[in-house]
């Protein structure tokens, strides 16, 4: 309980954006809908991690989150370059054609 | 009443992320996940994280989204198109894939009943936490990986400048 919110919520929440973020990641085409879902995956970790730490009583979830965002600032970051980067070369960013890589 | 208005910001944040997974148009994608990280902020404030709920407006719906409508933009995507390749397989696993997850997502949930692990010393918080407390909490007992992490983002700032370059630049 974090004051009348009962954990329980914030784990279910937490849980249905992360299969939402998994079901974007794996049925999408397009490659910036594609990482539009890994964030709201890390978005859906980070409510857990809040809850957890206000559950518990200590700053700790707030400081991993802390960090996660940082992080994802530099994924996002790195992300988007690699695909300005790849639009040059392919003029497309639907990843099923792209498949330099694939048998 | 705080209960009320988790449920409502929770409801709200996966109702839009539903949208934005469905949406075939990128940037109503991103303005969609854009309302249910506003949303999610209001939830971080419910779980006496003020800090971290600002820092999500300001830097994931602020900075990072607007990147992301900024490269759409740049790139000209349009909204996918059925391009007439059907790819059965790739939907059905993939979906299976997304149901099996959930499902153990649950199970796991159920399993537990959403009990905390046993920690004596556990005081649950009531009241919002000073900002400063986490403050000097960062600098000093995680001071190594604040400046771990200011070496990553310099490393992904030359990293996103040298991927994104024209080859042929002087």
């Amino acid at each position: 309980m974090i004051g009348s919110i009962p954990l329980s919520h914030v784990l279910l929440a937490s849980g249905a954006l992360f299969s939402i973020g998994i079901a974007g990641a794996l049925l999408r085409r397009n490659a910036i809908q594609i990482f539009l879902s890994i964030e709201l995956m890390m978005n859906a970790a980070n409510l857990a991690l809040l809850g957890y730490g206000a559950a518990l009583g200590t700053h700790q979830g707030q400081i991993i989150v802390f960090f996660v965002i940082a992080i994802a600032a530099a994924e996002a970051s790195v992300g988007l370059a690699i695909f300005v980067a790849l639009f040059r070369h392919t003029e497309t960013i639907d990843v099923n054609k792209i498949h330099l890589l694939k048998w | 009443m705080e209960r009320l208005i988790f449920d409502a910001a929770a409801l709200m944040a996966i109702v839009f992320a539903g949208l934005m997974v469905a949406g075939r148009d990128p940037v109503k994608s991103v303005l969609a996940l854009v309302v249910s990280f506003f949303a999610l902020a209001v939830t971080y404030v419910l779980l006496l994280a003020p800090f971290i709920a600002a820092l999500q407006i300001i830097v994931y719906a602020g900075a990072i989204l607007v990147l992301f409508l900024f490269v759409i933009m740049l790139l000209n995507v349009g909204p996918e198109r059925p391009d007439g390749m059907r790819r059965p397989i790739q939907t059905f696993l993939g979906s299976v894939a997304v149901v099996v997850f959930a499902g153990l997502l649950l199970g796991m949930f159920k399993a537990s009943g959403g009990h905390l692990p046993a920690q004596p010393e556990a005081v649950a918080m009531d009241t919002l936490p000073d900002p400063a407390a986490l403050a000097r909490l960062l600098f000093s007992d995680y001071l190594l990986h604040f400046e771990a992490v200011s070496v990553l983002l310099l490393a992904a700032l030359v990293g996103a400048f040298v991927l994104a370059r024209r080859e042929n630049a002087p």
